[in-house]
């Protein structure tokens, strides 16, 4: 008799709950919706629109997107307002700023000395300090040199009539609030054109004028700085605590200014591009470079940026394509300050290239072009690399993982076996170069400026 | 006396054909749906209909998608070259194939209006509106499910295709197709659920059914030059629907508002690349004198549009009419300043 009434109590508490089950399946979507909103609305605070105003367009070759892979020269600091003009002849110490005028810049857009308002300018900028290998270079001679690049005959230039590939537009991009005290996150892709004026648009509080700072090229990020405080900061997550397969909404500022964009994927892989990014498979686009990755509690996972596994720039060949790279941000805090020094970044570079049929342990070494590291400090072809900071060296691919993770400027330390049956020596610290393919290269004659000016009657 | 045998065997055969039930001629099994996403599309595909128009040039698809607004036969669908008099045919869900007239077209979004008998319609049709206004509402991080014809895959009673995705954001502005700019100045529903040719016309809905918006063709943006999958939001067609479908005369009079004028002289050259819009004279007793902007001074944004160069400064300026107040955003130095403008008509010389 207890069983039976046992039996019906189970039965009764079972059985709508089994009907239930069968009526409609666990739907996941419907239960990500609110998730996915709540996150949009935590993160949309600290989720910039980024304005760039002016600025050249070059157009690169024919076999591809035109992200620009020449990062610019070193840059100082933002400095601190401008003095007044009771201190007309202070030397400047400094690059020209993007803000300088150039010669298919209309006007200059740099506060004029005749209207400097110090007091307005709110809490001093970092203070800049200056950059060890970034030579002085007189303001007055950069008129000059316009003046006679205009002036040389025989140096016509034609107008670009067909722009092969894809052309970078001018179109908003999207930041990363960074710090309460105004250092903004931005790709470098908003920065390609070389704009003349960059404007920050915080969510509820305003534009700002951005001055920029440094970046870094090998991972597509760069720091500009606005007068502000209190401004909202994400919380960002450490790679370390990132899985692959967890969900990330990729935000961006392009179309909207009340609610950011969104993009919805998953993290396909980790450590990607020599340990710098996530992979995700959330749309990337301009529409939200820039922007932040975003886990379902609205946390920093990452920052979209046009990045490919060669660690150089990507272009539209990867736009919406269900690849797309992360910065990871939480892991470099000590590169950020450099940044915010004004350093540029870019990838190191040792100088040797490897025996893809010397299969290890070791990476053999098959040639070592002589700008490099490897080749001014003796190494040779068919020396065999056995360790990099204390790592065992399994083979070629392994050797290069380990090297290309760092950055110019970084020391390393190898130990090498030069000769067959020779004792191991060490080398090192061996300071790291910059990247070749990423070095400043000189503006030649031949890039054509999208934009032109009539020659002025005289 | 030929003339009308013919037609009433026509019309017997069309009745006779139109009694049978299409859907069964050619069916599959499907099992029954679980989840809110399968539910949305099974609910909704009945209401959307294929449109089959006129061709000839290689650049025009004939094919586009339809979406059922009345039990009167009203079929809302993108209006393209394709959509000519007497050359419009409707497929509805059961693979019946019906003639189609014309109703005024909705310049402002490009839209038609399509008319179908319901009289030789198997069974009923099933609208998706009216529905309240508030029903089409819709946001940021919504999931949706876009239904169309896309690349006319579906043909007799095949059924459309069904894309999911979410609700990316809204853009009203920038958007070009092929290389014509878009003129469109409301918002736009984006969206990551997959539009493609012949998805035009097709619907938006979310995931409990609403139908927040009409499928646009595949558009470029010029903010980032990549393409975007956008859909006109129902709320905006409402006024057009009301107006054909219900009776309702809601049309305004036109009236030809003068144009603006701020007495900002740009500093402007010749160029392939407009320059940004910096102010290079202000007229004395303009508008622009009246808000203290100066030489110099860098023109950023007028209410919510970016001007990056001289060119967009007039684009967006022409949205705007002589007596209307917008909001002026300039950069004098590092300092960003806003002000609101009342845009004058140009003073007679």
């Amino acid at each position: 008799m207890n069983h039976f009434v046992r039996a019906i109590g189970v039965a009764l508490v079972l059985g709508p709950a089994l009907l239930s089950q069968r009526g409609t399946d666990p739907d996941e979507f419907e239960h990500l919706e609110p998730v996915l909103q709540a996150a949009l609305a935590k993160a949309a605070p600290f989720v910039v629109a980024v304005e760039t105003f002016g600025g050249t367009r070059t157009i690169s070759g024919s076999e591809g997107p035109t992200d620009s892979d020449e990062p610019p020269a070193p840059r100082v600091p933002p400095k601190p307002a401008k003095k007044p003009e009771n201190k007309p002849a202070e030397p400047k110490s400094e690059e020209p700023k993007p803000d300088a005028p150039k010669p298919d810049e209309p006007k200059p857009d740099e506060p004029k000395p005749a209207e400097p308002k110090p007091g307005e300018e709110g809490p001093p900028a970092p203070q800049p300090v200056p950059m060890p290998g970034s030579d002085p270079k007189p303001d007055e001679n950069k008129p000059d040199e316009n003046e006679g690049d205009e002036d040389k005959p025989g140096k016509k230039k034609g107008l670009p009539l067909k722009a092969p590939g894809f052309q970078q537009t001018l179109g908003k991009t999207t930041g990363i609030v960074l710090t309460a005290d105004g250092w903004i996150l931005v790709s470098r892709f908003a920065l390609n054109l070389e704009p003349t004026t960059i404007l920050i648009t915080v969510p509820g509080r305003g534009t700002f004028h951005a001055q920029r700072a440094g970046e870094d090229t090998s991972r597509g990020i760069a720091l500009v700085k606005i007068d502000a405080t209190d401004l909202p900061v994400p919380e960002f997550v450490h790679p370390a605590n990132v899985k692959i397969g967890q969900w990330a909404f990729a935000l961006g500022r392009t179309f909207a200014t009340e609610e950011p964009t969104v993009h919805i994927g998953i993290v396909s892989a980790q450590r990607r591009v020599f340990g710098r990014a996530l992979q995700i498979d959330a749309y990337t686009s301009p529409a939200n470079y820039g922007g932040p990755v975003v886990d379902v509690h609205g946390r920093v996972l990452g920052m979209a940026v046009p990045l490919s596994p060669a660690g150089r720039n990507a272009g539209v060949e990867w736009y919406d394509s269900g690849i797309g790279f992360a910065v990871t941000i939480a892991d470099i805090p000590h590169l950020i300050e450099r940044m915010q020094k004004g350093q540029v970044l870019q990838r190191g570079w040792l100088g040797v290239q490897f025996e893809p049929s010397f299969l290890g342990p070791g990476a053999k070494i098959s040639s070592t072009p002589k700008d490099g590291v490897a080749a001014k400090v003796g190494m040779r072809k068919g020396d065999v690399i056995l360790e990099v900071d204390g790592v065992a060296v399994m083979n070629g691919p392994h050797f290069q993982m380990l090297v290309s993770s760092h950055l110019g400027g970084d020391s390393i330390t190898i130990k090498i076996r030069q000769d067959e049956g020779a004792e191991p020596v060490v080398m090192g610290p061996l300071v790291l170069l910059d990247a070749p393919w990423s070095e400043q290269k000189q503006k030649k004659d031949t890039d054509l400026p999208a934009s032109f000016s009539l020659p002025e009657k005289k | 006396m030929h003339k009308h045998l013919l037609f009433a065997f026509s019309f017997a055969s069309v009745l006779t054909a139109q009694s049978q039930d299409f859907g069964k001629a050619y069916s599959f099994e499907e099992r029954k749906p679980r989840t809110r996403v399968e539910q949305v599309i099974d609910q909704r595909l009945p209401s959307i209909v294929k449109v089959h128009g006129a061709s000839g040039l290689a650049t025009i698809s004939a094919y586009a998608t339809g979406i059922i607004v009345s039990k009167q036969g009203h079929i809302l669908t993108l209006d393209q070259v394709m959509i000519q008099k007497d050359r419009t045919r409707v497929v509805l869900y059961d693979g019946s194939v019906h003639q189609a007239q014309l109703l005024p077209e909705e310049p402002r979004f490009g839209v038609r209006l399509l008319k179908i008998d319901p009289a030789l319609v198997n069974g009923e049709l099933q609208p998706v509106w009216p529905p309240a206004e508030a029903e089409a509402k819709f946001r940021t991080g919504q999931f949706v499910v876009s239904l169309g014809n896309s690349f006319r895959l579906a043909e007799f009673s095949e059924k459309v295709s069904a894309t999911f995705g979410v609700v990316v954001g809204r853009a009203n502005t920038a958007l070009r197709y092929r290389m014509a700019d878009v003129k469109y100045d409301g918002d736009l529903i984006l969206t990551d659920a997959c539009n493609n040719p012949g998805q035009f016309g097709g619907g938006l809905f979310t995931l409990d059914g609403r139908w927040i918006g009409l499928n646009m063709k595949l558009l470029d943006s010029k903010e980032t030059n990549t393409m975007v999958s956008a859909a006109i939001p129902t709320r905006d067609l409402l006024p057009y629907l009301e107006e054909h479908v219900l009776g309702k005369h809601t049309a305004e009079a036109v009236v030809n508002k003068p144009a603006p004028w701020t007495g900002i002289v740009l500093f402007e050259r010749a160029g392939l690349q407009s320059p940004p819009a910096y102010v290079d004279r202000v007229i004395t007793g303009s508008p622009a004198d009246t808000l203290g902007l100066r030489p110099d001074d860098l023109v950023v944004r007028i209410n919510d549009y970016s001007i990056r160069t001289c060119r967009e400064f007039r684009e967006v300026l022409g949205r705007f009419a002589a007596g209307e107040t917008v909001q002026v955003t300039w950069k004098r130095g590092t300092k960003v300043q806003q002000a609101s403008m009342v845009l004058a008509s140009e003073p007679k010389k």
